[in-house]
């Protein structure tokens, strides 16, 4: 059976580099994005089984693209765990708050992020 | 030059709005005293990027409002005869990623030298490279790094800077700040059994020499994990450090990184100690928090852990160390602060694709 290929989009390279050593020592096929519209662009070329996104980059945010994905019948079943710094987590884990109130995620991790919890909530997803 | 012959590369990242210490005592200690960032850890000042090397250079910045601030608190617990100098209005430039290839790192500073900047550091991150210069100069940068790198995101020196945002817009995103009484990291990654290399090295030659010197590394498939450059006072030396770390098939490549560098650096003597260890601190998000890189130099000096080159730049800390004091950092590291306890990802480039190293 082939990896599951997760794609990472964050805008931090060491971020991005950390957790795709992670996620790959576990045997996952990891993409890497660089902001939200790169990202948009890699899961065009390749639909990813799960997707780890910051929300504050550049040019597009990581709420605007996971509004984009979710309103997108061909993406939308693409789970998304969300990474930010911003504020504190909300114990739901369909709505993130503030500016994210509104988009629907599976799954919201604080940063820094701890490689546990990540590796469990991309499991847990997939 | 066309986009096929470029090389292709994730980001370009600038922070601008800085201020520069440049530090050098001619006492020649290779000790890096933690209390050099305490004074400006107590004032609550954020570092950008600092950079320490044997020889006792430093090179540290920070937003540009606190230099002079900062400038006079490093003076006050300068040693006597310390030089010092204080460069305010600069920005520091990273692309990423790296992956470790000296043919990036090379690209890159052979970008500096076509754009013909003035370098105030240089330095690597685990995924990028980054350079201290001045403010005025970046846009000459940009179009360079645009000349020799491929950004997927932009299409041109113009749409990477239309896509910056206003600095009041950074301002508006920041809803809640705090400092962690256990500060938190992303992974500590210990590396064994890395060379590494170091030479005084003129300006001119760094941007030159050194860059080609770094290409032709690549075409032997070297990896360099850590890479730090600190000028001397007046800007007409450098002291070079640079970790090479070898495939286990290759053997030892250390002769032939010699015959490399004094192919294309005739006039300098580089200086080789190995075995030597790095550790990769991911994300203490240092440039946002005070105090990170003031505790993690406290917290080696209570094990008595004394730092051969330290890099600190984007948001982690590189450092390279004695092989034997590797295991006694990483502990006190492990308790000092919240990392992940060990287990997940190996050391880069270790025999089995890139895994087996021994964990702390």
């Amino acid at each position: 059976m082939s990896a599951k290929y997760v794609l990472i989009v964050d805008d931090d390279p060491d971020l991005v580099e950390t957790v795709s050593m992670i996620l790959e020592s576990k045997g996952y096929e990891v993409g890497k994005a660089y902001d939200g519209i790169e990202g948009g662009e890699a899961i065009k070329k390749r639909r990813p089984d799960a997707l780890v996104l910051d929300v504050m980059m550049p040019r597009k945010n990581g709420y605007q693209l996971c509004k984009e994905l979710k309103a997108d019948q061909a993406t939308r079943g693409i789970p998304v765990v969300l990474l930010t710094a911003v504020g504190e987590a909300v114990p739901t884990t369909t709505y993130s708050h503030a500016e994210g109130m509104a988009v629907e995620d599976e799954d919201f991790i604080p940063k820094p992020v701890d490689a546990a919890t990540l590796v469990e909530a991309v499991e847990r997803l997939l | 030059m066309e986009t096929s012959d470029r090389i292709r590369i994730g980001g370009l990242k600038i922070l601008e709005g800085g201020a520069c210490v440049v530090s050098s005592s001619p006492l020649g200690a290779n000790c890096l005293s933690a209390d050099i960032c305490a004074p400006l850890a107590q004032k609550k000042i954020n570092l950008t990027f600092f950079t320490h090397l044997s020889g006792d250079r430093q090179v540290m910045c920070t937003a540009d409002e606190v230099g002079e601030t900062a400038f006079t608190l490093v003076k006050s617990r300068a040693a006597p005869g310390t030089e010092l100098r204080l460069q305010r209005g600069t920005a520091v430039i990273s692309v990423y990623p790296h992956d470790k290839g000296p043919e990036i790192m090379g690209t890159f500073i052979r970008s500096l030298a076509r754009a013909r900047v003035v370098l105030h550091g240089l330095a690597s991150s685990p995924s990028a490279i980054s350079v201290v210069l001045s403010a005025r100069r970046e846009k000459a940068v940009v179009e360079q790094l645009f000349e020799h790198f491929h950004f997927p995101a932009f299409a041109s020196p113009q749409e990477f800077f239309e896509a910056q945002p206003p600095p009041e817009e950074l301002v508006q995103q920041v809803v809640a700040t705090y400092q962690e009484k256990v500060i938190k990291v992303y992974w500590i990654l210990p590396q064994p059994d890395l060379d590494l290399w170091g030479a005084t090295i003129s300006s001119t030659a760094i941007l030159e020499g050194f860059a080609h010197a770094l290409i032709d590394m690549g075409k032997l498939g070297l990896k360099i994990p850590f890479i730090v450059a600190n000028p001397g006072l007046g800007g007409r030396d450098f002291l070079l450090s640079f970790s090479t770390l070898k495939a286990a098939s290759q053997g030892d490549q250390g002769p032939e990184v010699r015959r490399i560098l004094q192919w294309h650096l005739p006039e300098i003597r580089p200086m080789r100690l190995t075995p030597v260890a790095g550790i990769f601190f991911h994300g203490p998000h240092f440039g946002d928090r005070y105090g990170v890189v003031y505790t993690f130099l406290q917290s080696l000096a209570r094990v008595r852990v004394s730092l051969l080159a330290l890099s600190c730049t984007v948001s982690s800390v590189s450092a390279v160390l004695k092989q034997q004091e590797l295991e006694a950092a990483v502990q006190v590291l492990q308790k000092t602060f919240a990392a992940p306890s060990p287990g997940a990802p190996r050391p880069f480039g270790r025999p089995g694709g890139g895994a087996g190293g021994p964990r702390p």
